[in-house]
């Protein structure tokens, strides 16, 4: 569990962070969005003390994170950040091995561990671990990159837009490996964007930040839904609101008994999936799979619409 | 780009025509030339020139890099040894007091085919241990001709023979003289310089005071010491014991020292503020200690920087050591001044030939180290 308590930092009387109190859960992935210079990096930061808070405390497990020496506290905590910071003069694995080198883990661990989290981020280790970072491709890096904060096995992973110098194509295929990575091994992650969708898609929670405070802080269903202040509305984009809800829910929860004609929606659609296979394939009523792949009732279009509207929202 | 270096070929075609050797009465006694044909006879010169054509037409068809390093270093080889032939050719119905030298036509070739040569291993883009082992080959070979007596007539060496253990105790001197300071300037410059790098403040007085030293001409430095050094030998008990005095070692290997500063505190300022920002801030952030990431980041990273400019300091360490022989300091700066002062062509060669060869081959040596450092650039 990390807890903000009133945390301000002040950078020539300006507050780049300004009183903050949050608290988030143990094994939750928070994204932190806001425009640009509100203040997510300087946040983060003084989690593992990059940056010392001007007042105010951080919490990690109850303990203050100012009674740990600063390089002890690091070398439990994950940091990933947008250029990847790789150290050109080492190859891929030995980069990856850096923290457990640090921490003086033995020679043969070192390199099993390597070789797994190589392979749980999808890097052939015989192929890119003897490769130095400039003969990396930009994705590969960056996997590189986390798996090298992963690698003694952190709590926390704090992660500064980490997918920022991405294409679309290969940012969407890292958000859902830092997903399963993330669930897999019940990493604590704060993940700073200036991305509302990509908050929206990974966060179990969103802190909006604006001007060194958080403007809301709630379940991305919630944001969508409610947004507190204008601001958070803004950040949104008012357009598509309704599409970023459905895709956040899953057909599932909609099915009813019963059977329909035509191809099975798979298992973990989304109500935006349905709605757009309905379009596409000019059906209204669709048959939905289970787990087993096999079908377990019918998704029909007007449930799929009001589900698409917010709970408390406009009827 | 071959065809520019092509160009070559006509002055080197042409150098046939001068001088190739030179004849003295004496050491001392003024130069007479002597043409490829009076030197090599009219069999020899004609070996000679017939190889000298078919070389140059190789050059001018074969493009591939290996092939003509294959027909530039016979050439230079050549070269050298039609020099050494010659030399006894013309010394075996001379007076014992005459000497034979090299003249302007071999002098001319050697350069052009010098030239050939680098242009081609330049066109092979050797990796470092490839630069390496040329550096150790040219050396092998050198020592292969001199070690063979071919080149025993050649007036050089004469000068050579009639004072080898001069010539081994100054080139200890030299070596000294240029490695010695450089090494203290590495151990003082490099800590320096990563204060600095910590310190922005200070970088800009203490870069200032260095840069204007380099100003000072280096004749002058050698006398600015003298009184100082002169003191402290005189007062500072124990000092004169380690060979401390106003005149001599001391002053020269303090100004080269001096010399030294410059570039390699600057460039261990630049290699260590170039480390990117992103690599910095992750190596903070996984916990890496300030000497932690010292050594394993910011030297490794500034290394290739840093080694640029201990090649700078060596080269011009072994030249400027020379002028250190004005102060008494040896070297192979004696026999230059020592020349000059007989105007003895031959005993500045002497002086200066090894010089040359030592800062090239410490040059390429360096050159090739820096290649192979894990933080060089790709
Ligand atoms: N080291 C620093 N010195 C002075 N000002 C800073 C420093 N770091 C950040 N700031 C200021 O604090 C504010 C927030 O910065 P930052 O946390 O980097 O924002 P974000 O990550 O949201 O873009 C900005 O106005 C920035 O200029
Ligand atoms: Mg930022």
């Amino acid at each position: 569990m990390i807890e903000f308590q009133s945390v301000s930092k002040l950078y020539d009387g300006l507050a780049a962070v300004d009183d903050v109190s949050l608290t988030l859960e143990r094994g939750t992935l928070t994204a932190v969005v806001g425009t640009s210079g509100s203040g997510k990096s300087t946040l983060l930061r003084m989690v593992n003390r990059l940056v010392e808070p001007t007042s105010g405390r951080v919490l990690i497990d109850g303990a203050d994170t100012a009674s740990v020496p600063p390089a002890q506290l690091r070398r439990r905590i994950g940091y990933v950040i947008q250029d990847t910071g790789l150290f050109p003069h080492w190859s891929a694995a030995r980069n990856i091995a850096t923290v457990p080198e640090l921490l003086g883990w033995p020679k043969a661990q070192i390199r099993a561990r390597v070789r797994e989290l190589m392979e749980v981020l999808q890097l052939d280790p015989d192929a890119i671990g003897p490769r130095r970072p400039h003969e990396l491709s930009g994705g590969q890096a960056q996997r590189v990159g986390v798996a090298r904060a992963l690698a003694a096995r952190p709590a926390l992973l704090l992660m500064d837009e980490p997918f920022g110098a991405l294409d679309p194509v290969i940012r969407g295929q890292a958000q859902a490996d830092l997903r399963r990575v993330q669930r897999q091994l019940g990493t604590t992650v704060i993940l700073v964007t200036h991305d509302m969708a990509e908050a929206i898609r990974l966060g179990d929670r969103i802190a909006v930040m604006r001007e060194g405070r958080i403007e809301q802080f709630a379940a991305p269903a919630e944001i969508i839904a409610a947004p507190a202040t204008p601001f958070v509305a803004d950040l949104l984009g008012e357009g598509d609101r309704a599409f970023r809800l459905m895709s956040l829910r899953p057909a599932r929860e909609i099915a009813e008994p019963g059977a329909a004609e035509g191809p099975m929606l798979p298992a973990g659609s989304s109500l935006a999936e349905a709605l757009a296979e309905m379009i596409w394939t000019g059906r209204d009523r669709l048959p939905i799979a289970g787990p087993d792949g096999r079908a377990v009732g019918v998704v029909r279009r007007d449930a799929v619409i009001r589900a698409g509207r917010p709970e408390a929202g406009p009827e | 780009m071959r065809g520019r270096i092509s160009i070559l070929l006509v002055p080197l075609a042409a150098s046939a025509l001068l001088p190739f050797a030179v004849f003295r009465a004496n050491r001392i006694a003024a130069g007479e030339p002597r043409s490829l044909i009076e030197t090599l006879g009219t069999a020899g010169a004609s070996a000679a020139l017939l190889a000298l054509g078919l070389a140059i037409a190789a050059l001018m068809v074969i493009r591939q890099p290996l092939w003509r390093l294959g027909v530039a270093v016979p050439l230079l080889v050549s070269l050298v040894l039609a020099m050494g032939w010659g030399a006894a050719r013309l010394g075996a119905d001379a007076p014992t007091a005459a000497r034979i030298g090299p003249g302007a036509g071999f002098w001319i070739a050697l350069t052009l085919a010098g030239l050939l040569l680098i242009d081609a291993l330049a066109r092979l883009r050797p990796g470092p241990a490839a630069r390496l082992g040329f550096a150790a080959g040219a050396v092998a070979l050198v020592w292969l001709l001199l070690g063979s007596g071919v080149l025993a007539e050649l007036s050089v060496m004469e000068e050579y023979r009639s004072r080898s253990a001069a010539f081994w105790r100054e080139g200890g001197r030299h070596l000294w003289l240029a490695f010695g300071s450089f090494g203290v300037a590495m151990a003082a410059g490099v800590p320096l310089g990563i204060a600095l790098a910590r310190a922005p403040r200070l970088r800009q007085p203490v870069l200032g005071a260095l840069t204007a030293v380099q100003t000072i001409p280096s004749i002058a430095l050698f006398g600015m010491l003298i009184l100082p050094l002169g003191w402290v030998a005189a007062n500072l008990p124990g000092a004169a014991a380690l060979g401390i005095r106003g005149i001599g070692m001391a002053p020269a290997f303090v100004a080269l020292l001096l010399y030294s500063l410059l570039p390699i505190v600057a460039n261990t300022v630049a290699g260590l503020t170039g480390v990117p920002r992103s690599v910095t801030e992750a190596a903070d952030g996984m916990g890496l200690t300030r000497r932690e990431r010292l050594w394993r980041v910011d030297i490794p990273l500034a290394a290739p920087v840093i080694v640029a400019a201990a090649r700078i300091v060596l080269v011009q360490n072994i030249g400027m050591a020379t002028v250190g022989a004005l102060i008494g300091a040896g070297g192979f700066g004696t026999f230059v001044f020592q020349g000059i002062g007989q105007t003895a062509t031959d005993l500045i060669l002497l002086g200066a030939l090894p010089t040359v060869a030592l800062a090239f081959v410490t040059s390429a040596v360096l050159d090739a180290a820096a290649g192979l450092l894990p933080g060089a650039a790709p």
